[in-house]
């Protein structure tokens, strides 16, 4: 299991024209992940998803707050204890492209991790022919077919796939998912969904799901948590089905909205409504819902007193939290 | 007052397409990108043209202003634009004052396509001389409306550079550049591929609104079934380089006809419904090899080939009221 508590990461700020202050990039943000469990995390561009996916991946420092993995409080560890609890965290980027090596097989990307591990095992060549050949299989491709090629002889979810067996190479026990479908056609975006989906039940894999597209993140996780940020904070979160079916942030419902009403087969919630006015850059006030200047709802206590998370299981963080029906509504035939 | 006394407006722009075919010759061979099409592009509607990734939805485009880029050419065919003619047999210059003024386009990735060394400002002011506008004022005037009206704050975008703006607002920008000079016919490939799931819905608000309010002829060109779904009245399936199925956007997505479009529309994340309703589009796309078979394109991937469907490439014909289809299977229904 991986926890984190209250975490706050500051940048420091940027000069120019878009420059800002220093920016909370991530602002008193708790939650766990349970062994095989999902939670997914929602918000549009610069809302702080990557940031929360590199600290929980070692790759990124954080200025308050606890990650704690098996127990144990990872700033208070030894380095090298820290490397090794670390290496089991694996994170998928959005670009797979970007993540190969142009330049070498799937053979050779695969295997470089694999000799490591081999080394540290004292296991031989033929474990890594043989691991080589389960990972392959395991994220649906067809090793004979894939080990000679180049990236760029692949598709983008065959690419994808592989980034994925490359982290499962070394037993991960949580994987961190960020946007991993963005850039994968969507006819194959199904695919490498119910892949995380799978590894989470057969291995007991914690998956960390990134995404700006709710429904991606229901078919990774629709027994998990899902959390809603906005601005680096958590405005709504509870378990998935619930966020969906009843959300009660205005934020929520906005990207609830967002999602495209197929013609034909459904109708628009009768509460949709998309804000066409994209949020500004920098660190919002204090004393005020971060939301208000794009919420439709907004009274003027929402630009006075920042609203506080309430509820018990499903919680979110508005003055005038109300069920919305914004979601599409499928046309009986 | 009954429909018919309505003043009738006069019809809007369409676009009639014969036997158009675009080949690019690359070291691997001739790649038939745009392969023998015939489409008629209804004026005063918004008709989505979609396929995966390779399927020649760009290079349609781009043939479309007789604008196909080197190693591309194309061989054979007409493109005749309503109030314009024909943009095969034209002479440059009238080709040249055709793109911009009766046909607007945002071409796939604009991002880099604006000019980063000018202020966007200053763009328009280009764009207009080099269509002889003579009210430049009023150019920029319209601009601005335009920006305004997308929820931007025009005076701040037209005093930037592009690198100053976020991906939504580029594509907005994009969006300007196309109506600025009262094109009738505008073509948006790939508007919302790079954006968050809000900014795309934002994005998609705008082109709704903007088109119902001027009647426009709208060419929407993505990979994405959801966004054609929402946003389209017609829909046109492209694959391998033909057309494999159209048809009024309600029918298809509720009556999918060809087996790749109903493929495509199972495997939309969704949601609400049955997570298990959902299902990946199995196989990957045609590549030179499929080219060269006498078979359907589609035949590798097909779940309801036929022996026929694998001599013969299925001819692209009338399938009910405003529906196309290019399937044996279905025309021996
Ligand atoms: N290295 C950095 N230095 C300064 N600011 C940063 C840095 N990394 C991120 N930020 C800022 O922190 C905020 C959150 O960024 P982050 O990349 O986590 O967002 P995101 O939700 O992943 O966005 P996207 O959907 O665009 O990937 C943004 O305002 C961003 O500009
Ligand atoms: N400049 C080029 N040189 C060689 N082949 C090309 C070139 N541009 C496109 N092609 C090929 O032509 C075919 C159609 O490409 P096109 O870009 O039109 O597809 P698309 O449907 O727009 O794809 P995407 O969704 O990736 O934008 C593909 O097989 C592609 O590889
Ligand atoms: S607190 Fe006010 S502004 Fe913020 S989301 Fe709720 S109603 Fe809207
Ligand atoms: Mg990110
Ligand atoms: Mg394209």
């Amino acid at each position: 299991m991986i926890e984190v508590r209250h975490l706050e990461k500051t940048f420091p700020g940027t000069r120019g024209l878009l420059g800002h202050d220093a920016i909370k990039a991530v602002n008193d943000v708790s939650f766990h992940i349970p062994d095989g469990g999902a939670v997914s995390f929602i918000g549009e561009s610069g809302c702080g998803k990557t940031t929360i996916g590199r600290i929980l991946a070692g790759l990124e420092t954080y200025t308050a707050g606890e990650v704690v993995m098996d127990g144990q409080n990872l700033a208070q560890l030894p380095r090298r204890q820290r490397a090794v609890l670390l290496r089991r965290v694996q994170l998928i980027q959005q670009d797979p492209y970007q993540a190969l090596n142009p330049a070498r097989t799937i053979e050779q990307a695969l295997t470089d991790p694999l000799k490591v591990i081999a080394k540290e095992r004292g296991a031989d060549k033929a474990w890594i022919m043989h691991r080589l050949h389960e990972v392959l299989e395991l994220v649906g491709l067809d090793p004979d077919a894939v080990i000679y090629k180049y990236p760029h002889m692949l598709s983008g979810g065959q690419r994808q796939r592989i980034v994925i067996a490359r982290a499962l190479t070394v037993d991960p026990s949580v994987l961190v998912a960020d946007e991993a479908v963005s850039m994968i056609d969507v006819s194959l975006r199904l695919g490498v969904l119910k892949l995380l989906r799978d590894l989470r039940e057969r291995f007991k894999i914690s998956v960390l799901f990134i995404t700006h597209d709710v429904a991606s993140a229901r078919y990774v996780g629709d027994d998990g948590q899902m959390f809603v940020i906005y601005k680096g904070r958590i405005v709504e979160h509870g378990l998935t089905d619930e966020v969906i079916l009843h959300p009660q942030h205005p934020y929520t419902q906005a990207l609830l909205s967002a999602v495209p009403v197929l013609k034909g087969l459904e109708e628009p919630g009768p509460d949709r409504y998309i804000p066409l006015k994209e949020f500004g850059h920098g660190q919002p006030p204090e004393h005020a819902c971060a939301f208000a200047p794009r919420c439709p709802y907004a009274q003027p206590l929402c630009g006075q007193e920042k609203p506080e998370l309430v509820g018990t299981a499903h919680q979110y963080a508005c003055h005038y939290p109300k069920e919305r029906h914004v979601v599409a509504v499928p046309l009986s035939e | 007052m009954s429909a018919n006394s309505l003043p009738t407006a006069p019809p809007a722009a369409g676009i009639t397409i014969r036997g158009l075919e675009v080949v690019y010759t690359t070291g691997q061979g001739q790649i038939p990108a745009v392969n023998g099409i015939n489409l008629d592009i209804v004026g005063g509607q918004i008709t989505g043209i979609i396929g995966e990734s390779g399927s020649g939805k760009s290079t349609l485009a781009m043939a479309m202003m007789n604008a196909v880029p080197h190693p591309g050419k194309i061989v054979k065919g007409s493109v005749i634009i309503d109030g314009v003619g024909n943009m095969m047999t034209l002479d440059k210059e009238s080709q040249r004052r055709a793109r911009g003024r009766h046909v607007g386009f945002v071409f796939q990735a604009a991002q880099n396509s604006l000019n980063p060394l000018t202020r966007i400002g200053h763009q328009v002011l280009d764009l207009g001389r080099s269509h002889n506008v003579k009210d430049l004022r009023a150019l920029l005037r319209r601009a601005k409306e335009l920006l305004e009206r997308m929820g931007m704050d025009a005076d701040r975008v037209l005093t930037s550079y592009q690198h100053e703006l976020s991906g939504g607002m580029r594509q907005r920008v994009g969006i300007m550049f196309a109506l600025v000079l009262d094109a009738q016919i505008v073509i948006l490939d790939e508007p919302t591929t790079a954006l968050d799931m809000l900014s795309q819905a934002s994005v998609l608000e705008i082109v709704r609104s903007i088109q119902e309010e001027r009647g426009l002829t709208i060419i929407l060109i993505t990979h994405d079934m959801g966004v054609v779904a929402d946003l389209a009245d017609r829909v046109i399936v492209m694959y391998g380089g033909e057309l494999a199925e159209e048809g009024k956007t309600e029918d298809v997505l509720a009556h999918p006809q060809h087996p790749y479009t109903r493929g495509l529309i199972r495997a939309i994340p969704r949601i609400s419904g049955n997570l298990d309703q959902a299902v990946a589009l199995a196989g990957s796309p045609p590549d030179l090899q499929t080219f060269v078979q006498n078979a359907c394109l589609f035949y590798d991937r097909c779940p309801e080939r036929m022996a026929q469907c694998q001599n013969h490439r299925p001819p692209y014909e009338i399938a009910g009221p405003g529906r196309k289809v290019a399937c044996f299977k279905v025309m021996a229904k």
